[in-house]
């Protein structure tokens, strides 16, 4: 059974999300702050962060850089408000995912366990034989989970690394924000603003230059590509 | 009739009255002239004849003159005439005796009487002047003044004087044009901004320094504008409140009825079917607040990006169970749309949502240049509904219930919302052969 921290600060909301949940067959782990929410992460950490935005004391946007900082838990943002500027502000504080009130139970054990298929596509099919894709400074061992530039390891979250095996499986190919969006968040329709926040971080991470990235580079109205 | 414009009507006032004051400065300037000219003239005429007269006076004194050569003596220009009438005859400087019928019989009565006199006359259609002076022996001595020349020089005058008239007429009706259209030039100022406005560019202000003179029509302008633009956001804010504030609770029931839903089994029929009732009221209540957030949000400008029509409407119908080979591509159509993904998946969505729930389902999703259409198998939309159909709240009658109770009643607005902002739109045809056509149009270009 996986567990869960769902952080809401409105008790009926948190009460109903973390009994159904739970019908889902997750162990919820329900907090109603940002702070208790860390603090409960430390403690017990969960398979996955449910945290809403707006919360009295630290919001949402700090919660999930902090979660950040330590941990690449998959997060998912289940927030009320749908403009823009919300998502791609959580988005970019590191959040894997959003999903706007009311949301179906369904329908977030649905996102949940494709974010648990991400995390264990990392792990679970390792070979003897490691594969090594490089492109250039850039390595990337899709087996052991892990992403070095330089020779040096580079910290990425789940997400961003299912996101950087599919493009480096396909080199030099460009692959559209649609068919990055069913391949990493199996999503059939989606956000594509998803994929751009996500390519914003992961530049940050593997571009010396994020103005001019080298390795992943944008084709404009086509998608991404990956290259040495 | 539709009225004149303003500057038409300005730039007419400013050629009358022009016309008007050179009409009558020229009329009286003309009148002044001429009197003059002819009083000079005529004056100058009676001196000649009364000198002539004296010459002719002196002459008569023999005892038989000869009048023919005393005629002939007399220095005259080509512009004038002498004649004598002596005891019943005239004589003249040629042989012409029958010279004396141009002089009026007034004039040779007062002449008879023995008073001198002048009269104007009309001769070989030039204006002359005839000037008696009666001299000795019985007779009287004419002299025709012809005034033909003076007469050509007023006329010349005349042209001249009405060309300049006409001339400031028409320097009037310029200067009209040319003043109204520095005095409207503001207007036009007023009125790009309040088209820009309209176009939905709510910053637009004008310069209150600008023009003195409309200070108060800047003012009122800048007012209603900061009105409008504050109305709007906080719309917009209303919106966003309104869609937090339901969709907490929303929420919770939606939690709360996925828990009460899973355990139905364990409830008696009664409390199980109420809960249904429950779940499907709040998936309806779901769907109401997003079409409204929807409408609410709906005046937002589009988000255009290429899109494969074909792969979208494909998905559209497979994510409703219809089968995807309902869709028929217009040969030449472009593959990729510049639109709004989000919003033309929704707006199709809707008009097949539509169709199933009341045209007994699409039989075809037709995609041309710039258009989508959906047909209906259903009986069509009755006249009376048809003003209606794209109006909020509008339901038409459910054809069957497969499309899971009722819809929103907001479903076409939004397609309609959503082709407009697209600067497009929807409408309702007839299909050949009975049943509905939605055709909605959706330019690739902003058209402006």
């Amino acid at each position: 059974m996986s567990a869960v921290l769902l952080i809401e600060d409105d008790d009926r909301i948190r009460l109903s999300l973390a009994m159904a949940l739970e019908d889902e067959g997750y162990e919820t782990h329900a907090v109603a702050t940002a702070e208790e929410g860390l603090e409960m992460q430390r403690r017990q950490p969960a398979d996955a962060v449910l945290v809403d935005l707006m919360l009295p004391g630290m919001d949402g946007f700090e919660c999930i850089r902090q979660l950040r900082r330590t941990d690449d838990v998959p997060v998912i943002v289940v927030s009320a408000r749908d403009d823009t500027h919300d998502i791609v502000a959580g988005l970019e504080a590191g959040a894997d995912d959003y999903v706007i009130k009311p949301v179906a139970v369904k329908e977030l054990a649905a996102r949940l366990r494709a974010m648990r298929r991400r995390g264990r596509a990392a792990t679970a099919a390792a070979t003897p034989a490691m594969t090594v894709l490089t492109f250039g400074d850039l390595e990337i061992r899709p087996e052991a989970g892990e992403v070095r530039l330089h020779g040096d390891p580079v910290a990425v979250t789940r997400t961003e690394f299912r996101l950087l095996c599919e493009l480096a499986e396909h080199p030099g190919q460009v692959l559209s924000r649609q068919q990055l969006l069913s391949r990493v968040w199996e999503y059939e329709i989606g956000d594509e603003r998803l994929v751009d926040v996500h390519v914003g971080r992961l530049r940050h991470k593997i571009e010396d230059n994020t103005g001019r990235p080298r390795h992943l580079v944008t084709v404009r109205g086509l998608g991404y590509k990956l290259q040495p | 009739m539709r009225r004149a414009g303003l500057r038409t009507r300005v730039s007419a006032a400013f050629a009358i009255g022009a016309l008007a004051l050179s009409a009558g400065v020229t009329f009286v300037s003309y009148e002044l002239i001429s009197n003059t000219l002819f009083r000079e003239r005529e004056r100058a005429a009676v001196r000649a004849t009364y000198f002539d007269a004296t010459v002719v006076n002196a002459g008569l004194a023999g005892s038989d003159p000869e009048v023919g050569e005393l005629l002939q003596a007399l220095d005259i220009g080509a512009d004038r005439y002498v004649l004598l009438y002596r005891q019943g005859q005239w004589y003249s400087r040629s042989a012409d005796a029958s010279a004396g019928s141009a002089v009026p019989d007034a004039l040779q009565q007062m002449a008879a009487t023995g008073q001198a006199g002048a009269q104007r006359i009309r001769r070989d259609s030039e204006a002359a002047l005839v000037v008696a002076v009666p001299v000795q022996g019985e007779a009287v001595f004419y002299e025709i003044v012809s005034l033909g020349e003076l007469e050509r020089t007023l006329q010349l005058l005349a042209l001249v004087l009405t060309a300049v008239a006409i001339m400031v007429a028409a320097g009037g009706a310029a200067v009209g044009w040319y003043v109204t259209r520095h005095a409207l030039r503001p207007l036009a100022a007023v009125a790009d901004a309040a088209s820009g406005i309209a176009e939905g560019d709510l910053d637009t202000r004008l310069d209150p320094d600008a023009e003195p003179e409309l200070a108060r029509l800047t003012e009122s302008f800048n007012h209603m504008a900061d009105e409008l633009s504050r109305r709007l956001q906080r719309d917009r804010r209303f919106a966003a409140d309104v869609s937090h504030e339901l969709r907490s609770p929303l929420q919770t029931l939606s939690a709360a009825v996925s828990v009460l839903n899973r355990r139905k089994d364990k409830l008696d029929e009664r409390s199980a079917a109420a809960i249904g009732l429950i779940a499907d009221e709040v998936a309806r209540f779901q769907a109401l607040v997003d079409d409204l957030i929807e409408l609410a949000r709906s005046d937002q400008p589009v988000h255009r990006e290429p899109v494969d029509i074909g792969l979208l409407a494909g998905r559209a119908l497979r994510d409703r169970g219809l089968p995807v080979d309902l869709v028929e591509v217009v040969p030449g159509t472009p593959v990729d749309w510049p639109i709004d993904r989000r919003r033309v998946e929704q707006a199709l969505g809707n008009l097949l949502d539509n169709a199933v729930r009341y045209g007994g389902g699409p039989v075809a999703v037709r995609i041309g240049p710039e258009f989508l259409e959906v047909d209906d198998a259903g009986p069509g939309v009755p006249a009376e509904s048809r003003p209606t159909i794209f109006d909020r709240f509008v339901r038409g009658p459910a054809a069957n219930s497969r499309g899971g109770g009722d819809g929103t009643g907001l479903g076409l607005a939004i397609v309609a919302e959503h082709a407009a902002a697209h600067g497009g739109k929807v409408m309702l045809l007839d299909r050949p052969g009975g049943g509905a056509r939605f055709r909605m149009e959706l330019p690739q270009a902003e058209s402006e």
